[in-house]
């Protein structure tokens, strides 16, 4: 145990702010197909990897800035993600029990091909901005992490304003209450379904991107980030976005935390123990609602 | 057609969930053994007088995984070396062959691979794996089955620490000697450029654990102040508050126990936290000429690290080495990683051609007493296969490696204070 210095505190502070930011953005997608659908859709972590692949792959061959291919990577993921609700996940009977197992194939399928396609070395995207960082008063502000945290707010945000303020926002949040009365309402359900899940894997392509810029990825990193990203949504509340974003925050600076007082080796545990903590005195996690099954 | 559509869907569910039930238990760790192909079994070569088989020569190597450049630059060595005594004559007259696992830098399927190596493969001889983390618990079954271990990279203390008198690190020191010409360079800095602190920031690996401890200990005993000592996981990818704590502590030397992968991770996160140490030295990483480059460009310049072989040593049948792997793998810059499983196949070879025998026992005698002719330099071993040389320190000078010390095999003057990063 070392107590920080004043000044490596509040820097520490601020870099788990920013990276939980990142953190958040990757996981609102996540959240917010299990509010609509009740699927935890296994294959996120993938998705993320592919986003990251994608990112690289126009960065080495176009010289795209990362940032910028999100414009290009969203729709590709947006389709992918309503071809893949439409033709798979909606054809399998019992969708809230078996779509993990099958996301979960979907995510070893997709893990192997990147492998075979991109081999194991791990990669990262390096603009020219990658070591550069602006500084405020005497601390340090990254600028990949700063980018990644402004674009994760501006996504989560303009997730928030649609999903608040439009009509589709309004069918997607009856879809999520009560599918059944929402349909009853004249909502077409099984749209509202195919539309969130694409809008889901769409975070992904912006997840991936500033997942590029910031961390080294291999295929098999897919593994991590679906772990994190679920212990997010869990502590956050299942289907909760807000929830995600306070959850993201909460893990980001207790990570870097812990590294500076004790070690990186106990960043995971206190997380975990965090959350046990939390699950215990509010099963629903921070901002969840309890779900009644309904017969 | 719509009907075709839900055919193929229904297929591919099938098939996607048979792969959940087969990968489920290890999930995205590494495959277990069993189903581990072999990566790269040699072609057998085909001989004018095919009468006598192959000799069969098994190794498991992190082809995958956190080890993967170091270990598929070692492959690339065996190959090379297999390649070279085939196309003069073979070995006692009999091609050679490789029988190569991938063990995804995972020690237990590098344990499966090579108890299957030599039970169900029946392979003649064995060669070790990348990096002590393997190294120590693949020995160990080659020493059950008597099997002489020469290996690529595995000195640390505890690969020697057992009582094993079957491994034979083909380097010229073991890792806790491997930083002394580093270590004397440091303390021969004059008075008031020498660095007064370090610290030591280093993986959890025992490899990169013990030369940055031997490291520590030198410096510490030659008048230095270590500030930090940080162990990280080995899977560590994000380094920005570890690279806070540094640059709050400020240290003017940073010594760095890392593989490939977290060497770029940890210099970029310095860079990013304003962090610029007048010296820095990292295991292994900067000894990857091309990766090493790639990954950091100009950020590279002046930084230090241990190393036991360099391209353009003109130490007996180095050059021949140099000029044949150019010949098999293009133009790009030979890793080190490379060049020490060149060199295992060459103990192997002057072993085995000493006593005309492919008994291990035979071959573990010989390898105790003779000095091999390789291209690190002349190669002995103690009785633990402790090697008996020392090692060199390369510096990354204008976007490349050169040899700075010890005096005899300098290329340039070591560059200090190193510019920023």
């Amino acid at each position: 145990m070392t107590i920080p210095s004043f000044h490596l505190f509040v820097q520490t502070l601020i870099l788990g702010v920013l990276v939980g930011g990142v953190y958040a953005l990757m996981a609102s997608g996540l959240t917010l197909i299990f509010g609509v659908m009740r699927v935890i859709n296994v294959a996120h972590g993938a998705f993320l990897i592919l986003g990251a692949y994608i990112t690289y792959v126009l960065f080495q061959n176009f010289q795209i800035d990362p940032i910028a291919s999100i414009l290009i990577t969203i729709p590709i993921f947006f389709v992918i993600g309503w071809l893949l609700q439409r033709y798979m996940l909606s054809r399998i009977a019992n969708p809230e029990q078996t779509s993990v197992l099958v996301t979960f194939a979907l995510a070893l399928v997709m893990e192997g091909l990147l492998g075979i396609i991109f081999q194991t070395t791990a990669r990262s995207v390096t603009p020219s901005y990658t070591s550069a960082a602006l500084m405020f008063a005497t601390y340090r502000f990254p600028v990949t992490r700063l980018m990644g945290f402004g674009i994760a707010l501006l996504i989560i945000l303009l997730l928030y304003l649609i999903l608040q303020y439009t009509n589709l926002g309004r069918a997607i949040r009856a879809t999520t209450q009560d599918p059944r009365a929402a349909q009853l309402m004249g909502i077409n359900t099984s749209m509202i379904s195919a539309f969130t899940f694409a809008l889901g894997v769409a975070t992904a392509a912006a997840g991936g991107a500033l997942l590029s810029i910031i961390y080294s990825f291999n295929p098999s990193s897919q593994s991590d980030w679906i772990a994190r990203t679920l212990s997010i949504i869990v502590l956050g509340g299942l289907g909760s976005i807000p929830g995600a974003l306070i959850a993201a925050l909460i893990l980001g600076v207790m990570e870097q935390m812990t590294a500076i007082v004790v070690t990186l080796y106990w960043s995971p545990i206190v997380f975990y123990f965090f959350l046990f903590i939390t699950l215990i005195i509010r099963p629903q996690g921070l901002m969840g609602e309890i779900i009644r099954e309904k017969g | 057609m719509k009907s075709n559509v839900l055919k193929l869907m229904i297929r591919l569910a099938i098939v996607s969930l048979l792969i959940t039930a087969c990968g489920g238990a290890t999930a995205t760790q590494a495959p277990a053994a069993t189903e581990a192909p072999a990566v790269t079994e040699a072609p057998v070569a085909a001989t004018e007088a095919p009468a006598e088989a192959p000799i069969r020569i098994g190794a498991s190597l992190p082809l995958t995984g956190d080890f993967s450049d170091p270990g598929t630059a070692a492959e690339r060595g065996y190959q090379l070396w297999a390649d070279v005594v085939n196309q003069s004559g073979g070995l006692l007259g009999r091609q050679v062959e490789l029988v190569i696992y991938d063990n995804a830098s995972n020690p237990d399927t590098a344990v499966a691979d090579y108890e299957r190596l030599i039970t169900q493969d029946k392979v003649d001889l064995v060669v070790g794996p990348f990096s002590s983390k393997l190294v120590i618990p693949t020995s160990e079954v080659a020493a059950k089955y008597g099997y002489a271990f020469p290996e690529p990279a595995g000195g640390a203390e505890h690969v020697f620490d057992r009582g094993l008198t079957n491994i034979f690190f083909c380097q010229p020191a073991p890792s806790s000697e491997q930083s002394i010409p580093f270590a004397q360079f440091i303390l021969g800095l004059p008075e008031d450029s020498r660095p007064k602190t370090f610290a030591v920031i280093t993986g959890d690996d025992p490899f990169s654990i013990s030369v940055v401890d031997s490291t520590a200990k030198l410096l510490t005993d030659g008048g230095l102040t270590m500030v930090l000592r940080e162990v990280y996981p080995a899977d560590t990818k994000d380094f920005s508050s570890l690279a806070a704590k540094v640059a709050d502590l400020n240290p003017d030397l940073i010594v760095g126990g890392t593989q490939f992968e977290d060497s770029v991770g940890q210099i970029k996160a310095y860079q990013q936290a304003g962090y610029q140490p007048r010296g820095a030295m990292f295991t292994t990483g900067p000894s990857l000429p091309k990766e090493f480059d790639e990954a950091l460009g100009t950020a590279t310049e002046g930084v230090f690290a241990p190393i036991s072989w360099f391209e353009e040593s003109t130490i007996e049948t180095n050059p021949e080495f140099v000029q044949a792997y150019h010949a098999m793998y293009g133009s790009d810059p030979i890793a080190e990683d490379s060049a020490n499983a060149f060199t295992v196949g060459q103990v192997l070879q002057q072993a085995v051609e000493n006593t005309q025998s492919l008994d291990n026992a035979v071959l573990i005698d010989e390898m105790h007493k003779a000095t091999f002719t390789t291209v690190v330099g002349p190669l002995s071993f103690d009785d633990v296969g402790r090697p008996k040389g020392s090692f060199m320190v390369l510096q990354w000078q204008n976007g490349k490696i050169v040899i700075v010390g010890p005096d005899y095999a300098k290329q340039a003057d070591p560059i200090w204070p190193k510019p920023n990063w």
